[in-house]
């Protein structure tokens, strides 16, 4: 079923003028919710809300926020966490920061919801650190919310008290992973923590917590604004509500667009982002940031940006974050260039990834340069097999994904790489 | 000659307010370490030694943070650092044609700094602007995007005169359109 | 009880035990890099995998479910699970590497992983041998590699502390060693540095690895990334023989392994003992091999016009003999030591006691503030409590040096102890007496005296001392002296060498011999002189005798001390400061 996405108004970034501004935000319905939340909702309600709204975490996983939030204890009096995920370092995506820019006040107001929701007493927004000129407008957009009294003791009066910190990572991907990005908080090497315990039991400074993404937190205040039924019609009818769209690479406008999920690849690339560079044909769409399965551009007829129709395609929705390659793409250049990212950026911590990556970066320049044999490609995909799903966090997954599909999917260009192992006599 | 290195009064307030964020000794680090590199222009072990008194952490620490964290400087760089994108995208757009374009600028490889100490080139991973690509950040400050050589030339002969490229705001697809189509 | 089937064996447990610590206590032999049963679990090297399932419960009957067959219905987790932080709970199945294809390969894999950025270098790494990388590869690893690429290059020969040398490469970064700085020790003065395949553990710039404790990291390394300074290229693990012992360095007696090749004490690391030491042993313990090694007295020695020169064992015996005779037995004093072995301690008081001298005393070495908290006390010296148990005379060194001093004393028997060298007594308070010093090495207290009789040390005998906290612990035999011989004492140990090699082979010798023997065989040896022979064959014998004749000690053998890991003799500390 086509999404009618023509006539549709972003939600998340509605076209305002001059929306970061507090005094703008707050003219166009700013923290009203939150003001209704807290005047009407208990704080059962506001999860049962969010959980029956569906909204699945625009960071990478997919997950059920409500539910995600109904794992959280009772409260016992000592602190609990949100760590909002604005780490965003999975190349392809760079929508986060379109909130942070343009609309930071509905994620802050999505936060202080959440907050309430689960009895939290301080959100830590994580953002890499390379996004310097959007922490700034994190941090501004922070302190006009406090002056206001949307954040800090007492909020709104309403009796509840919640602080909201800006953290600055400081260039590592995989802060971008939610045991890491505590770890990171805490002053330390971003090493994946062993689960369980899982972070609702024991998070940040061993206290319960809930890391989310900003965009999924941004998306809490459309639920009580308008209901999860509402909600719950836009879109794809498993995975619902408006989504950034990150596109990037062979189209000729390039940029995060907001659309409700299960849009159609082909309409993002040729309707949206209005067609390939040069009249090109497709060869690969990577649908959700460089760890998500490639899928071919002979094969997008009908495939929707959408978890189900995803998985049927051989994909996952990741961060929405997609990359369009065009007919003159070189595949074994591409996939050596996915596979150095995630050799430079594992944390070194367990085996099968600290010296994975590495292999399979090595095995891949060996083809890239000529040097290949047929039998490599065999080795490559056994080594994937030998990371997958063999490590604490899902670094090492996200780095054999692409070279498994990639040399499957796009075999051809790899055999015209190498050489026979096998020589014929004489 | 052993530089020293020490916190000002203005800093010492400013890492108050940073440890009043945070339930424990530790977590401030991070924090710190970008004041610090701020104020220093690198963290080298005399600043991680600061750090780590300052904060009355292990120095160790401080030591396995800075290195595992790219962004800080654990050795000194040059005044400006291009940290050209290379991955993916950037890739698919030419992002090594702009790697390659200011090496042979600047005379230096990617990972080497200029003799005067003025220009450090690195290579760098995915910095999250990839529908703006080919780009850089220059000294893990502004976005320089949709490179063009001939836009690294005059971001070049820019900072060479003391220029520092501002921030570019990108406008959002949808209100841009919404423009021309009321415009038109 | 609760029941859990490994490798479809059923085993009960109690508690909540992790499954690799649970096969570990059943014997069996998982493979596993990081894991420390006194550290943290970071399940970083991904070897331990096993397949774990657990029983499906019915919500309504509260029963397991069971199949057509009967059997309970197992849901396996979907991944292969790391048993070291895997808690086991009732009805948990798990299959290891014996019985599951997926995890066998699945270390294989990582071993082929780890071996990846590994240098193959065994013939030359101070860890072969006793290396649980090279053992596990062994066992479980691929036949050979598909790595046909350049290894990761890392520092290599860089000197971490006084004591501790890296080679990064080797190292497979489990960690051990950063969380021993982190949890045990508590330094912290090492860490992880860089990402990915180039992480290799450091200290911070311009520090080092000055830790105390430091060379645990050394025990604790699976690899040879960190090697011992002192150690390093001295002996391969094989040619050594270990024999268990006790650190005398300290009163603390943390218990250790003596490792030794040749009759040389080549290392000393620390043997596991829940109740004193745990895992751990501090540095300056090790350090203690230059001792039982070097400036050894070998054969008696007699003063004569003011030079020490070597005399025989009979000469000495005489000398005594005679000296004694010339004194009346008040005129006596005797100084046990709390360096000294119980049994040496024991067997010299009574030896005097029985010829009617006083009471043997002794002095403690106890340096006020200088203990840790941890493995290292106050007191400098093993056997303290030992003396107090026995009931010596417990002396300030200030009371001590006066008692030398009293005219009436003509005849002053020391047993082991530098009282004149750790300042408790000068040089000139034995001025006009006749002095016997019965020692293992040469020291300002020898020098001093008449009559210098060379005894074994704890290593060259079977002794026991009690520690601190009150504990009685022993050592074993490990070095041979110009009287003892490993092939007769069933007690010693017997290297690969010992076995196989002969006294002709040039890599045995007997050079590192020394003629000394245990205080109490002398003593023993001179009682026969007076007719009074005691009947000791072997320290066994004393420790049953003390045992008979002081309740203190009843119950207390050998085979139980060994058994046990030492039997507290004190319950607590006050109750030790006022026996």
């Amino acid at each position: 079923m086509a999404v009618d996405w023509r006539n549709f108004e972003p939600l998340l970034i509605p076209k305002i003028p001059n929306l970061h501004k507090i005094e703008v935000f707050e003219k166009h319905d700013g923290y009203k919710q939150l003001a209704k939340v807290l005047k009407e909702y208990t704080p059962e309600k506001v999860v049962d809300e969010v959980k029956a709204a569906n909204i699945r975490g625009r960071g990478g996983a997919g997950f059920n926020a409500g539910l995600k939030w109904s794992f959280m204890p009772k409260p016992d009096g000592k602190p609990r966490y949100i760590a909002a995920n604005g780490d965003e370092s999975e190349p392809g995506t760079f929508k986060d920061r379109q909130i942070f820019e343009y609309n930071p006040h509905l994620f802050i107001e999505g936060a202080t919801i959440a907050g309430f929701a689960m009895h939290i007493d301080a959100v830590y927004v994580y953002i890499r650190g390379e996004y310097k000129a959007w922490i700034d407008m994190m941090q501004k957009a922070i302190d006009d919310a406090y002056a206001k009294g949307y954040l800090g003791k007492n909020i709104m009066g309403s009796g509840y008290d919640m602080d909201m910190y800006v953290h600055s990572g400081a260039g590592a991907y995989i802060c971008g992973e939610e045991s890491s990005l505590m770890e990171s908080l805490e002053g330390k090497r971003g090493y994946p923590r062993v689960k369980p315990p899982f972070p609702a039991q024991k998070g940040l400074w061993g206290r319960p917590t809930t890391i989310n993404n900003i965009e999924t937190l941004a998306n809490v205040p459309l639920v009580i604004k308008n209901g999860a039924d509402w909600y719950k019609a836009i879109g794809a009818e498993s995975h619902p509500g408006p989504v950034l769209y990150g596109i990037s690479g062979h189209v000729n406008k390039p940029g995060v667009y907001e659309y409700p999920t299960g849009m159609s690849i082909n309409d993002l690339i040729y309707e949206v982002c209005g067609g390939m560079r040069g009249g090109k044909k497709v060869k690969a769409v990577i649908p959700g940031g460089s760890s998500t399965p490639p899928l071919r551009g002979d094969a997008l007829e009908g495939v929707c940006m959408d978890a189900d129709s995803l998985r049927t395609a051989g994909s996952m929705m990741g961060t929405a974050g997609m990359i369009i390659m065009d007919e003159d793409t070189d595949m074994v250049d591409v996939l050596w260039r996915i596979s150095h990212f995630y050799h430079h950026e594992s944390c070194g911590q367990c085996t099968p990834c600290r010296d994975g990556t590495g292999f399979l970066e090595k095995t891949l320049i060996k083809i890239r340069d000529g040097h290949g044999e047929m039998r490599d490609l065999d080795l490559l995909l056994d080594l994937c097999t030998q990371m997958e799903g063999r490590t604490i966090c899902a670094l090492a997954d996200a780095a054999a994904w692409p070279v498994r599909y990639t040399v499957t999917r796009f075999r051809e260009d790899f055999e015209k790489r190498v050489k026979n192992t096998v020589y014929a006599l004489a | 000659m052993k530089e020293t290195y020490e916190f000002n009064k203005e800093d010492l307030a400013e890492i108050e307010k940073i440890k009043a964020k945070y339930p424990d000794k530790k977590s401030p680090v991070m924090p710190v370490l970008w004041l610090a590199q701020e104020k220093f222009g690198h963290v080298e072990p005399a600043v991680q030694h600061l750090v780590a008194e300052t904060l009355d952490i292990p120095a160790a620490h401080v030591y396995g943070v800075v290195s595992f964290y790219t962004q800080y400087y654990g050795e000194r760089k040059g005044k400006f650092v291009f940290d050209v994108c290379t991955t993916l995208t950037c890739q698919l757009c030419g992002g090594y044609d702009i790697l390659h374009h200011l090496e042979n600028k600047l005379g230096i490889k990617a990972g080497e700094t200029t003799e005067d100490g003025m220009f450090s080139i690195q290579s760098v991973e995915c910095l999250g602007a990839c529908g703006y690509a080919p780009m850089m950040q220059i000294t893990n400050g502004v976005y320089c995007n949709n490179l063009t050589t001939e836009k690294v030339d005059s971001i070049v002969d820019g900072l060479k005169s003391g220029k520092m490229p501002e921030f570019e705001q990108i406008p959002f697809p949808q209100h841009q359109d919404e423009q021309k189509n009321s415009e038109g | 009880m609760p029941e859990i089937f490994i490798d479809n064996v059923r085993y009960e447990f109690e508690g909540k035990p992790l499954v690799l610590q649970f096969m570990l206590d059943q014997g069996l032999d998982p493979p596993f890099f990081c894991y420390h049963p006194s550290l943290s679990i970071p399940a970083n090297c991904r070897q331990c995998y096993v397949e774990a399932g657990t029983p499906v419960m019915n919500r309504e009957t509260n029963e397991w479910e069971l199949d057509e067959k009967g059997e309970r219905v197992i849901r396996f987790f979907p991944k292969l699970m790391t048993s070291c932080s895997l808690e086991a709970s009732d009805g948990m199945v798990i299959k290891t590497q014996r019985t599951s294809e997926l995890v066998e390969r699945a270390q294989k894999d990582t071993l082929e992983f780890i071996l990846v950025n590994h240098p193959l270098d065994c013939p030359i790494c101070d860890q072969a041998g006793e290396c649980p990388l090279q053992i596990q590869t062994y066992k479980y690893g691929p036949e050979g590699s598909r790595f046909e690429h350049k290894k990761v290059h890392k520092p290599k020969r860089i000197k971490l502390g006084p004591k501790v040398i890296l080679d990064a490469e080797r190292c497979i970064n489990c960690t051990r060693c950063v969380r021993f700085t982190e949890e045990i020790s508590k330094t912290e003065q090492l860490t992880i540095i860089s990402r990915g395949d180039k992480n290799y553990p450091a200290v911070a710039p311009g520090t080092e690895f000055d830790d105390p404790y430091s060379l645990n990291t050394v025990d604790i390394c699976p690899v040879g990334a960190l090697t011992s300074s002192d150690f390093r290229f001295k002996a391969r693990v094989w040619e050594m023989n270990q024999t268990p012992g006790v650190d005398v360095t300290n009163g603390k007696g943390c218990n250790i392994d003596v490792w030794t090749r040749d009759n040389l004490v080549m290392r000393i690391t620390p043997r596991f003992n829940p109740a004193v030491n745990d895992h751990w042993m501090p540095d300056f313990g090790r350090d203690d091999i230059t001792r039982l090694n070097e400036n050894r007295i070998s054969k008696p020695q007699v003063k004569l016009d003011g030079d020490s020169i070597k005399s025989s064992w009979s000469n000495a015996e005489m000398s005594m003999a005679e000296k004694l005779q010339e004194v009346k037995p008040e005129e006596i004093l005797v100084i046990g030591s709390a360096f000294s072995s119980v049994e040496d301690n024991f067997v010299l008081n009574k030896h005097f006691s029985a010829l009617g001298a006083k009471e043997a005393v002794f002095s403690p070495f106890i340096k006020e503030g200088s203990g840790d908290g941890f493995l290292i006390e106050d007191d400098q010296y093993p056997n303290t409590n030992g003396c107090r148990l026995l009931g010596l005379k417990e002396l300030s060194p200030s009371e001590l040096e006066a008692s030398i001093k009293e005219s009436g004393v003509k005849l002053v028997i020391s047993l082991e102890d530098d009282l004149v060298g750790r300042g408790a007594v000068s040089a000139a308070a034995f001025e006009g007496k006749f002095f016997v010093y019965m020692g293992s090495n040469h020291n300002e207290t020898s020098a001093a005296a008449d009559l210098v009789i060379p005894i074994s040390n704890s290593v060259e005998q079977s002794c026991s001392f009690v520690n601190t906290g009150g504990r009685i612990q022993r050592t074993v035999a490990a070095k041979e002296t110009m009287y003892t011989n490993r092939k007769l004492n069933l007690e010693m140990s017997m290297g690969r060498l010992d076995r196989y090699g002969t006294k002709f082979d040039n890599w045995v010798s007997d050079r590192n011999r020394i003629d000394c023997m245990p205080a109490w065989e002398f003593l023993e040896r001179l009682a026969t002189l007076s007719d009074q022979q005691f009947g000791y064959q072997t320290t066994r014998d004393i420790i049953a005798e003390i045992a008979s004749v002081n309740e203190k000690f009843s119950g207390v053998n050998y085979d139980r001390i060994d058994d046990e890991l030492g039997v507290p003799l004190i319950s607590n500390e006050q109750e030790a400061k006022s026996v």
